[in-house]
């Protein structure tokens, strides 16, 4: 919709892709990447930043997309969980959670696993009261949680061995 | 087998698991219809009042904006719907009943200008007197939101509410068994108490979501719902178009436990898209979900007579629920409640009696074991209340009125299936096991609950040329697994492997009929069906072969990609081309489930006991009242375990679903006004809140009416956590909590009492 407002010429790098876009000055992060990348794989959930299920990683570490203005990721680098691997090449991640039956409904899941990924670059090897604190963030309705702590704390020892 | 053992080892992978971790599933809020429009909702800021004028003439005339829908648009169609009572209007008519109430909806280009469209409507109301407590809006006197009472029966469960015209109350059930009032008299000990249970939102991740296009005879809709039927049925009935005509497609679902069952916002969006005459898009915020409907709270009164050994001789259970502004399921919801506070005991003398109340609150609905928390909670918790006073062991005095498998909890009830005691003692040993000399504040609480299973459903398979296999029915895919069940369901009885099972989304031009997904019933009505199916197959297959090949059906096989016979194997393509011409084809197999089936046995309810076991052991800080959940075993005895990874994250993920109303949720009014309904106030369990050590106990009795044993599971384990905790309280601190959350603040001063009192 032609609204009148005066809009914005960004550029930032999308899942290792140099991408530009215009957007208006109120539009979101999670809008954008959503309809005018067409990535779905981000979720709207309470809409408030306190969920998690928006979670995307700028720069590396977790940001609540429904909560970011898009003209904010100009110039930085943006992932989203169609980044980080597809059903024939899952991130180790991705596979933790599924070996471990870390999701049910999946919703949550893709912020989750991105938040994961970036507790792990900040920390190789979290307790298992680190990942509970640094994941408190993410909420997950179906689980109980209990499996997607087996998932991180099996990702982090493997780290920790390796 | 080896092939069978190859087969078994592969079903824990579930399909969705590769589609959902990686961002490929679509859900429902993720379809994109072509050509559709967005519709935002303006909701009533009151809670009781008359609608004097709606002005949508500003709205309208923005750019953008295709429609905007009013009650004054449903002339000429049945404007109203319900399941058990004809109560709600597609969109608010003369008169709003709740905050959050839907008064006028806009379809525009985008979200953002149907949003701003909503600013620019006026409503003029006249606010009438309202009230939010249902044992006040029972009081004489009381406002009245329904004056008519417009019954349907049999219309989505089976039978019709008992509603009390010129009143608020929409059900009143009743039963009683045996000489309450002797037994009471001649009693050794008589208790009565009283407990309170919060209004719970579901907080299903993903928000309500439809998109509907509505055309001049035929109505399409890919929606969030977890009953497809039901909203096909209701919308057939509004805007008279038959069911045929009404296609209702179900993608992955982003949870529901029941806030998506029956029908939520189907009628209103089709009536947008009829409005506007363009499919229409109306995706709910979570603050939004939370005005559409919400676990009915509860007032349960337990009168419970003892012997002086500590035998249940009588109980008397009287529940008032809050059934807010419309009926939905709450019929059902209250029936449950009374019968689900009964408990796995014997007790010769009952009598229940329920109530669901008309308030001016969002509307009540089906939560995860319907009634089922609110009953538990109060009955559990009498117990070992009734154990102190007579001090006996509060396990001990379980046991000693604990049902023995077979036993009636009620004499018109299926028999309890399930060995109760020796669950408990498992799950007991299992935590004594756990907690090693370390151990806690300890509680216990057990539950078993009818399930309301209407045993209709159906399924068809499709065997393909090249063995693949296509199995159609309407069961959502709403995280439980219930796709990967029937997966493997399938993959067993036509002996294929898992990998060339598919089960698509739901859709109601192709899938048959099928009742609903919900109360722990789609792998067993369906898994069921989706077996019958395949032996229909399986026959068809066989009796090929024989009549193609000499000899007799039973001499051949079902194989990995064929059938064997006595001259070896043949390909399933190879056989149609025999039988075709050409080397195409399908077989095709029907399933039905009714109550006739199993020689009728299906009819008795319930279809199966769905039990729980929970232990837990808190850990309390005594200075702020804050209270966690540290170790906690959860048992249930599911027949078989069909998919061991879903069937513990069910477990596990009802149980922490359980804290949240145990500790922290609750939906508060105040004012007529729903003053938490934003996930900022509205708290719900963290990932540092769930246990630390969480086991889950799955008893395989293998003697469940579904496939290989199983019966159904996913709502048992929400049940025993608030009375856990509660009674670990009171047993190691003296401190008894009847109303939920146990808050930190209620905790501190329940502490506080009990030193007062000199307790522990």
């Amino acid at each position: 919709m032609k609204t009148g407002i005066p809009t914005l010429d960004i550029a930032f790098v999308l899942n290792g892709v140099r991408v530009s876009a215009t957007v208006e000055p109120r539009e979101l992060l999670i809008d954008v990447l959503r309809e005018k990348f067409e990535l779905s794989g981000t979720k709207r959930s309470c809409d408030i930043g306190v969920c998690g299920a928006c979670t995307v990683l700028i720069d590396g570490l977790p940001a609540s997309s429904c909560s970011m203005i898009a003209a904010d990721v100009d110039g930085r680098e943006v992932l989203t969980i169609e980044g980080l691997g597809t059903p024939q090449g899952l991130d180790p991640i991705q596979q933790a959670f599924v070996a471990h039956g870390a999701l049910q409904c999946g919703f949550c899941t893709p912020g989750m696993v991105l938040a994961v990924k970036g507790l792990l670059a900040l920390n190789a090897s979290p307790t298992e009261d680190e990942i509970r604190h640094f994941l408190r963030g993410n909420l997950c309705r179906c689980t109980g949680y209990v499996k997607i702590i087996e998932a991180v704390v099996d990702l982090a020892q493997r780290k920790h061995l390796g | 087998m080896d092939s069978a053992k190859h087969l078994h080892g592969r079903t824990e992978i579930r399909a969705d698991y590769l589609d959902k971790v990686t961002g490929e599933a679509k859900f429902a809020s993720d379809i994109v219809v072509p050509g559709m429009l967005h519709g935002r909702i303006l909701r009533s800021t009151l809670p009781h009042a008359r609608i004097l004028a709606i002005d949508t003439s500003a709205a309208l005339a923005m750019p953008g904006v295709v429609a905007v829908l009013t009650g004054a648009d449903l002339a000429g169609i049945n404007a109203h719907w319900g399941l058990y009572l004809r109560d709600r209007p597609v969109i608010a008519i003369d008169r709003v009943r709740y905050v959050g109430e839907p008064v006028a909806a806009v379809a525009a280009v985008d979200e953002f200008t149907a949003e701003e469209a909503l600013d620019a409507i006026q409503v003029d109301y006249e606010s009438l007197p309202f009230v939010t407590d249902a044992e006040e809006a029972m009081a004489p006197g009381a406002p009245i939101l329904h004056e008519d009472m417009n019954k349907l029966k049999d219309f989505y469960f089976k039978g019709e509410t008992k509603a009390v015209p010129g009143t608020n109350i929409f059900q009143h059930y009743q039963y009683e068994n045996g000489d309450v009032d002797k037994a009471f008299a001649g009693a050794h000990r008589v208790f009565e108490d009283s407990f309170t249970f919060p209004m719970v939102f579901h907080y299903a991740m993903e928000p309500h979501v439809v998109v509907a296009d509505f055309r001049e005879d035929s109505i399409a809709l890919w929606s969030c719902a977890q009953s497809p039927t039901a909203v096909q049925k209701v919308l057939s009935q509004l805007f008279e178009i038959p069911l045929a005509k009404i296609r209702v497609v179900t993608p992955f679902v982003g949870g529901g436990f029941g806030g998506k069952a029956s029908v939520k916002i189907d009628p209103l969006v089709a009536a947008l898209s009829r409005k506007a005459a363009r499919p229409v898009r109306v995706c709910l915020s979570i603050t939004e979900s939370m005005l559409t409907c919400r676990r009915l709270s509860a007032h349960v009164n337990l009168k419970t007579a003892v012997s002086e050994q500590g035998e249940l001789l009588a109980k008397s259970v009287r529940v008032v629920m809050n059934g807010g502004a419309y009926a939905d399921t709450g019929p059902a919801v209250a029936i449950k409640s009374a019968i689900r506070a009964i408990g796995p005991y014997r007790i010769p003398n009952l009598r229940l009696e329920s109530m669901a109340v008309y308030t001016n609150t969002v509307p009540g609905a089906a939560f995860r074991s319907i009634g089922g928390p609110q009953a538990v909670w109060a009955t559990e918790s009498q117990m070992d209340m009734i154990a102190e006073a007579l001090h006996i062991d509060p396990v001990a005095f379980r046991l000693a009125n604990m049902l023995d498998k077979g036993g009636l909890v009620r004499p018109d009830l299926r028999p309890l299936d399930v060995d109760m005691p020796e669950m408990l003692k498992s799950a007991l040993r299992l935590m004594d096991a756990e907690a090693g000399s370390n151990a806690r504040a300890r509680g216990v609480a057990v539950a078993a609950t009818d399930p309301g299973v209407l045993p209709v459903g159906g399924a068809i398979v499709r065997l393909k040329a090249d063995a693949s296999v296509l199995v159609l029915a309407n069961t959502v895919e709403i995280g439980q697994g219930t796709h990967g069940v029937l997966r493997s369901v399938a993959a067993r009885a036509l002996s294929q492997p898992i990998e060339r099972i598919s089960v698509p989304a739901p859709d109601t031009d192709v899938s048959p009929y099928d009742w609903g997904t919900g109360a722990s019933r789609s792998s067993v009505v369906i898994g069921l069906a989706v077996e019958e199916a395949c032996a229909d197959i399986a026959r068809q297959v066989r009796e090929l072969a024989a009549d193609l090949y000499g000899g007799e059906p039973e001499a051949f096989l079902l194989a990995d990609g064929g059938v064997v016979g006595p001259n070896g194997m043949v390909s399933i393509r190879e056989l149609l081309h025999a039988l075709n011409g050409v080397d195409s084809g399908e077989f095709i197999g029907i399933g039905r489930i009714t109550p006739r089936s199993k020689q009728g046995a299906f009819a008795r309810a319930p279809l199966f006991w769905e039990t729980a076991v929970g232990v837990g052991e808190i850990e309390v800080d005594v200075d702020t009242g804050e209270v966690r959940l540290e170790r906690y075993v959860s048992a249930a005895d599911v027949g078989h375990v069909l998919n061991r990874k879903a069937a513990e994250g069910q477990d596990e993920g009802a149980a922490v679903q359980g804290l949240g109303h145990s500790l922290y949720e609750e939906l508060v009014y105040e004012d007529g006004q729903p003053i938490n309904a934003s996930m900022i106030d509205y708290h719900v369990p963290a990932m540092d809140e769930a246990p630390h050590q969480f086991v889950t106990l799955l008893v395989e009795s293998g003697d469940g009416p579904g496939p290989e044993g199983a019966r159904g599971m996913g709502e048992g384990g929400i049940l025993p956590v608030a009375p856990v905790i509660a009674n670990a309280l009171a047993r190691r601190y003296g401190a008894r909590i009847r109303d939920l959350p146990m808050t930190p603040e209620k905790v501190w001063r329940a502490l506080n009492d009990a030193k007062k009192k000199g307790g522990k």
